[in-house]
């Protein structure tokens, strides 16, 4: 049985296919978001990809910022719910999860069956976020994946103080100005956005087995930025990126089950 | 009688259009009194013949507030000093406000100068209530309020009115708890936002008139057959549960409001005023000591989580709703203690922003989904 | 009288540091043994079993002199934090697993989290060791603000201790009502009964009558030295008197603050004499500051005003402690007036304005301190009113006392310098 779960977020679309509700039989990642063509992209290139037809599909469920309008969809579940059961499919013995996105930052505490038992969110405020990162990207003028590396040289990161971002970002200029090497910047960079996450997360109490998904986990400089901060090493699965649609397709098919045996 | 459908249009029509209120009792040759939240003797008002209108902020552009207060105010404050400058609260003869936080506390001078020619009236509420010099002093307050009440309406409130105005304010609470238990077997036609209107409405009526409004309305109800609600039953506490699209994401997710511990509702009417002890005065002086549970009154021992555990046992409730007003320093005190005492007692409890200035709610749909697949 | 056992330990800057270049006058290392004393025997008192209190800032003092108590302050203390550059675990604790809210009152974040591990609650590591005591007992007034009151009700919540508490009701009018005084007398009354019983100490007329002669030659003292900015030059760079709070603060009351003022009033005196001045560069340009100290950014703030020769000769706390009065009902009233307690906008510009003309400012700079709405609310309206009143331009930015994440370098600067070209412009204009 197929189940099929789409991501769209705010700035990229992700769709997984689960064969019972375990095995990924394919995803897909589209760098376009809620509003775009990205979404209907995705969909495209998942059926493409994985040569199962749009009628093969039992059940669909939408997450993520787009989900409201997401015709293909049977239902729609919220983000954190799916990305909790993503991250537990991914990596079971996890029992605390944090995301970074584009635009909002999230603490998950699972139960050891990943199920869904606190949450805290960021969502206000840009600093700690993917955005942040992008921003400071833009001002030392390096492409976003080359944060990660480039921070790995560091030999003594630069202290940015700010939590508005508008601010941090002069502090950078005037860095850069004084000559700062960018991999220090850059080091200082991660450190602020993990300041922030850390102690968002913290709010759910020390976790035992700690993961992070999301693009932002991806960026090794930040991840390790996070363990210091949070004390203990982090999982990063290669797929943590689509968490949030395996876990809608996990959800899916957990529907079906259930939808059976009420009959 | 009127039927329930038309009482209910009425209370929310008041709520949607605040002004209309006002605009028909200065129709009616009264007078009326701006009452800033979350608590004033308006008792008093009434009691000289005149109106008192809720003045809790509202859904409006700031401009002229900008020149007044900084980004970090809270959105009620900002709400209400730019309708006030903007002119949109002409007609109010005066506003009371009560200095019972830092930002009110400022409030008096802002608008002191920023809205000259509407009187500000203030008051000083005694936070150490142990002392029982505290009903003297909050006595003389009133007595400073009256003062100048008087110059507004020409003449003293005498205490026989204010007699009168106890019953009428003490029926009116007595009403509105027969309702929010009342509305906890009929969900279907009290939904979060039907609740709220009717509670909320009580700013802009005299008490009286709304008294007889929500009768009908418990009558109606009384008459239908129990409704067996479906889904989820939540508490809210804090200062507002605002705005509308906040409650309709409630009802989309299934949750349904079974009490609340929110200033602007059941704090209004939890609490009567002693029918004995003293005049009227001292009897409403009386009442400030009675009362709890609230984050602006100074109170030892944070027994707002047991508070809240107590109502959910009552009403069955599956979780809270923390509804925490933006930028309200004495609500995020709070904050972590009434998180963990519901943890203790074994009740979820969801905190999530309010801020009714907000036109994007993409995030709290978030939240509440979430909260409500968790529950 | 009170004698004070001045431990002879290594005098560990408890004050805010504001650094000159030079070495220490005399009456900073007189300050920095006071502040070490403090410290020192509220933490022997504990040993010896006694009960130790934390207060308010504008708490009567004189009430736990006279008792003979040992009172810590909270408030003080982490300044001291912030100005060190020690806040940040403490911030990170607080907003963090403790689930507080970012829009917090600084003071109170940190010491909240510092109660935390006091408490074994939290495991940051505690900077100075540990040495504001737990206390046994929270001595509260609210003539500062509000927030203190929620802050402390949850201090005794976190140490189930008890709370002393004077409600010293805001004034919106230019006068405290006798309703006040009434009120505030009925609560020093049952407040000095109840801690008497609480810690079993005695209340002796005598020496509380010693302690207000004490307490007001001190705020004498004080005023006075304030006011000798007022010769141009200044003889002294103004941000070292807030260094002095924590005498004026924690030890009001006490003879040894007489002696630390007599010296700075000395110090000073003799620089009138000699022509010198502790500013370190000619002054150019006399200012006011509204507002507490931006603590975790003195060094930035004094580096950029020097680079203009901003000399600030006024301030708020000069008459802060003008507490005057001769007996309890008269200490009812003072205190009811005393801080924001009496700062309606008409008063609060009116004090202002006479400390405008009186030290002869050219501009006044606003701290829009982020932790502290009760004078960032009202502050738009005064600074209008006395901008006009007095005629001199104003610029304003955004600090903190304590949060040191709330601070732009480059906002800073640019604002100062904004500053500068209007008051150059005033003064070729002349």
């Amino acid at each position: 049985m197929y189940t099929l779960g789409i991501d769209i977020g705010s700035t990229t679309s992700k769709a997984v296919i689960l064969e019972n509700g375990k095995k990924i039989v394919a995803h897909v990642v589209v760098p376009l978001g809620t509003g775009t063509v990205g979404p209907v992209r995705a969909l495209a290139e998942i059926f493409e990809q994985s040569g199962i037809s749009h009628e093969q599909i039992a059940y669909t469920i939408a997450t993520g910022y787009g989900r409201l309008i997401c015709a293909e969809a049977d239902e729609q579940s919220s983000e954190l719910s799916c990305h909790a059961k993503g991250i537990h499919l991914l990596l079971p013995q996890a029992d605390t999860v944090i995301d970074i996105g584009g635009q909002d930052a999230k603490a998950l505490k699972l139960s050891p069956l990943g199920r869904l038992l606190a949450f805290q969110m960021n969502d206000k405020c840009a600093a700690g976020t993917g955005r942040f990162l992008d921003v400071m990207a833009r001002v030392l003028n390096v492409p976003i994946e080359q944060l990660g590396p480039l921070s790995a040289a560091s030999k003594q990161p630069a202290k940015i103080s700010n939590t508005c971002t508008v601010f941090a970002e002069s502090e950078v200029i005037s860095q850069l100005s004084a000559q700062v090497p960018l991999a220090d910047i850059a080091a200082g960079i991660h450190n602020s956005v993990a300041k922030r996450v850390a102690g968002m997360a913290l709010r759910l109490g020390h976790p035992v087995c700690l993961a992070m998904s999301g693009g932002v986990a991806l960026n090794s400089g930040v991840v390790q930025a996070m363990e210091k901060e949070m004390g203990c090493p982090i999982l990063v699965d290669p797929l943590c990126q689509s968490a949030g649609a395996i876990g809608a397709a996990v959800l899916a098919y957990e529907k079906l089950l259930q939808a059976k045996e009420r009959r | 009688m009127a039927d329930l459908h038309t009482n209910i249009e009425s209370l929310k029509q008041a709520c949607q259009n605040p002004r209309a209120q006002l605009d028909k009792y200065l129709a009616e040759g009264k007078k009326v009194i701006g009452c800033f939240e979350p608590y004033t003797p308006e008792e008093l008002v009434h009691a000289s013949g005149m109106i008192p209108l809720g003045l809790w902020g509202g859904q409006t552009d700031l401009k002229l507030v900008k020149s007044y207060l900084p980004p970090f105010a809270c959105p009620i404050m900002q709400a209400n000093l730019e309708l006030g400058l903007n002119g949109t609260y002409q007609g109010l003869s005066g506003v009371i406000i009560p200095a019972i936080c830092d930002t009110l506390r400022c409030m008096t001078q802002n608008w002191r100068f920023g809205v000259p020619d509407i009187p500000m009236i203030p008051i000083v509420y005694p936070q150490n209530r142990a002392s029982e010099a505290s009903t003297d002093y909050l006595i003389s307050e009133y007595e400073n309020v009256l003062v100048m009440l008087a110059t507004i309406t020409g003449q003293m409130m005498t205490e026989k009115a204010l007699c009168r105005t106890i019953e009428i304010y003490n029926e009116h609470n007595a009403v509105m708890r027969e309702f929010a238990s009342l509305a906890v077997k009929h969900l279907d036609i009290i939904t979060p936002a039907i609740r709220h209107a009717i509670m909320k409405s009580a700013l802009f009526f005299e008490k009286s008139e709304h008294t007889a409004i929500v009768k009908e309305i418990n009558e109606s109800l009384n008459a239908l057959p129990d409704y067996k609600f479906v889904g989820k039953k939540v508490i809210l506490t804090g200062i507002t549960g605002e705005p509308a699209t906040f409650l309709e994401i409630l009802a989309k997710n299934k949750l349904a409001v079974v009490g609340d511990d929110l200033a602007q509702e059941s704090r209004q009417f939890r609490t009567d005023i002693p029918i004995s002890g003293g005049g009227g005065l001292k009897r409403l002086a009386l009442q400030w000591k009675n009362r709890t549970c609230c984050s602006l009154i100074h109170e030892l021992g944070r027994p707002r989580g047991s508070l809240l555990s107590e109502l959910c046992q009552q009403t069955q409730a599956d979780g809270v709703i923390n509804c925490l007003m933006k930028f309200c320093d004495p609500e995020e005190y709070d904050q972590p203690w009434l998180e963990a005492d519901l943890k203790k007692a074994g009740y979820p409890c969801l905190t999530v922003e309010i801020d009714p200035l907000n036109t994007s709610f993409e995030q709290l749909h978030t939240r509440i989904q979430t909260f409500a697949e968790m529950l | 009288m009170m004698s004070e056992s001045i431990a002879t330990i290594k005098a560990a800057d408890s004050a805010p540091q504001v650094k000159p270049k030079r070495p220490k006058p005399k009456s900073m290392l007189m300050l920095a043994e006071q502040s070490a004393a403090l410290f020192e025997n509220a933490r022997l008192a504990k040993e010896r079993g006694e009960k130790v209190g934390w207060s308010a800032s504008i708490f009567p003092q004189e009430i736990a002199e006279t008792l003979g108590l040992n009172v810590l302050y909270p408030e003080n203390h982490a300044a001291g934090i912030a100005a060190r550059h020690q806040a940040d675990p403490f911030l990170q604790e607080c907003e963090g697993p403790m689930g507080y809210s970012n829009d917090l009152c600084a003071y109170a974040k940190l010491n909240l989290a510092y109660t935390s591990v006091l408490n074994n609650e939290s495991a940051i590591e505690l900077p100075d060791g540990g040495k504001l005591v737990k206390p046994d007992f929270l001595l509260l007034t609210n003539n500062i603000c509000n927030q203190l009151t929620k802050w402390y009700e949850n201090l005794a919540r976190q140490l189930q201790i008890p709370i002393f508490f004077i409600d010293t009701c805001y004034n919106p009018w230019d006068y405290v009502t006798e309703s006040r005084v009434r009120y505030v007398r009925a609560q020093i009354d049952e407040l000095i009964k109840n801690l008497c019983e609480f810690t079993n100490k005695k209340w002796d007329d005598e020496h509380f009558k010693e302690v207000m002669k004490i307490s007001q030659r001190n705020s004498f003292l004080w005023e006075r030295a304030n006011n000798l900015l007022d010769r141009k030059p200044a003889p002294l760079s103004g941000f070292e008197l807030f260094n002095y709070m924590s005498s004026m603060v924690c030890n009001r009351g006490k003879t040894s603050s007489t002696a630390i003022l007599k010296q700075l009033n000395s110090e000073i005196e003799q620089h009138i004499a000699d022509g010198t001045s502790t500013f370190p560069v000619a002054e150019q340009f006399r200012i006011s500051w509204d507002g507490i100290a931006c603590w975790p950014y003195l060094s930035h703030n004094l580096r950029t005003l020097k680079k203009y020769g901003i000399n600030m000769v006024a301030s708020s706390y000069g008459k802060a402690w003008a507490i005057e009065y001769d007996d309890l009902d008269g200490m009812a009233r003072a205190y009811c007036f005393a801080s924001t307690n009496g700062d309606n906008a008409s008063t609060m510009i009116e004090r202002r304005l006479e400390a405008l003309k009186r030290f002869g400012c050219e501009g006044t700079i606003y701290h829009v301190n982020r932790s502290c709405k009760v004078m960032d609310c009202q502050m738009m309206e005064v600074q209008r009113q006395l901008a006009k009143a007095a005629g001199i331009p104003f610029t304003s930015f955004d600090g903190d006392q304590a949060d040191y994440r709330n601070y732009s370098e480059a906002q800073f600067e640019t604002r100062i310098q904004g500053l500068v070209e209007v008051m150059q412009q005033n003064k070729e204009d002349l």
